[in-house]
């Protein structure tokens, strides 16, 4: 399942003046897009599974390695929530 | 007319570029001696256009529009998008229009339907190979994406079928030039999954072994085992159009590690042509 509007997102994100505004307020950047609540949620709460399961798995790592999250936690995230 | 010159397949990787220096040496040593000698045998092989097989990781197309194979067909394309890829020498990189045309005019007349770009960015899939060879002149460069990244994702046997419809156009272009066909990508990782990290070094054995014997069994297995060794062993694809290209014998690994520290199992490859 791809949820269109969190994968735009992510793709979008790849833009490093985007990543810059995104850092620096993260709620008014995602007021741009018309995510769904639980999906709004998963991203404060950096919910790797929930997000997983909603996008291409390549976005995703590049999603949490533009946030800062260092590959062994991304990995520790996706295999045990 | 121009000519097949040599077929090739590298690894790639994010990490090749990033983590480096963390490189346990003697894997860094044979990493470089691995692409340094592909780029030795494209400079022997004096060629002058390199048709890159390779997925695109997001760098052009999003969700919006994710085409099986997209052939590069400007004058024109541009450098690595990534911000850690800045290193790499070139911004712009110097395409064939007119041997992409033809690529592209022969496989719509053989029924194949490519989607085609006339300006495309080079990610670090195409790059990083091309930057780790060190070659002293850079050839022109034609973009083919193949998708590997997001499925569904085209057949293994059609990526065989469009390595031997690149060598007839190859072969069918009025103009001398001498042109190589790079698969990059590959062997076994697995990206964003729960499996992220793993690397399976008897499968990428097994398909080493089978690129030096059956086409047949190749695909088989493949098709069996893909699904369950991770989703960057999918971008075995573009060796597979290498392999078609090099009528489907000939294969020499030049070099296989598995690499933890860059997360991917590294493998190198060079075909044999002609003969």
């Amino acid at each position: 399942m791809r949820d269109y509007w969190l994968s735009r997102l992510f793709f979008e994100l790849q833009n490093p003046a985007a990543a810059a505004d995104f850092r620096a307020n993260r709620e008014t950047f995602l007021q741009k897009y018309p995510l769904e609540e639980s999906v709004r949620a998963a991203i404060r709460d950096n919910d790797v599974p929930f997000l997983a399961a909603r996008t291409n798995p390549y976005l995703l790592r590049y999603y949490f390695f533009t946030t800062g999250m260092k590959d062994a936690e991304f990995i520790r995230r996706l295999r045990d929530g | 007319m121009a000519e097949l010159a040599g077929a090739f397949a590298a690894s790639h990787g994010p990490l090749l570029i990033r983590e480096w220096e963390a490189i346990p040496r003697d894997q860094k040593d044979r990493l470089s001696k691995a692409f340094l000698e592909l780029g030795r045998r494209i400079e022997q092989a004096k060629v002058d256009v390199i048709v890159a097989v390779a997925p695109d990781h997001w760098s052009n197309f999003s969700l919006d529009h994710v085409p099986s194979v997209c052939i590069g067909v400007g004058a024109a394309n541009e450098g690595p998008p990534e911000p850690w890829m800045k290193g790499f020498p070139h911004r712009e990189i110097p395409g064939h229009p007119g041997l992409a045309l033809h690529l592209a005019e022969s496989a719509l007349r053989e029924g194949f339907e490519p989607s085609l770009s006339h300006r495309l960015k080079l990610d670090h899939g195409i790059c990083i190979p091309l930057w780790r060879m060190e070659l002293k002149r850079l050839p022109s460069v034609i973009p083919v994406i193949v998708n590997s990244i997001e499925p569904p994702l085209p057949s293994l046997e059609r990526c065989l079928a469009w390595g031997r419809l690149f060598r007839k156009a190859i072969e069918s272009y009025g103009e001398n030039l001498r042109v190589a066909v790079l698969g990059t990508g590959g062997l076994s990782h697995s990206i964003g999954e729960k499996t992220m990290g793993a690397i399976y070094e008897n499968f990428d054995h097994e398909t080493i072994a089978l690129f030096s014997s059956s086409e047949k069994k190749l695909v088989e297995f493949l098709e069996a085992e893909l699904p369950a060794h991770g989703n960057g062993s999918e971008e075995v694809r573009n060796w597979l159009v290498a392999h078609g290209a090099a009528g489907g014998r000939g294969f020499e690994l030049v070099d296989y590690l598995p690499v933890p520290t860059v997360i991917v199992g590294c493998g190198f490859a060079s075909w044999r042509v002609n003969g």
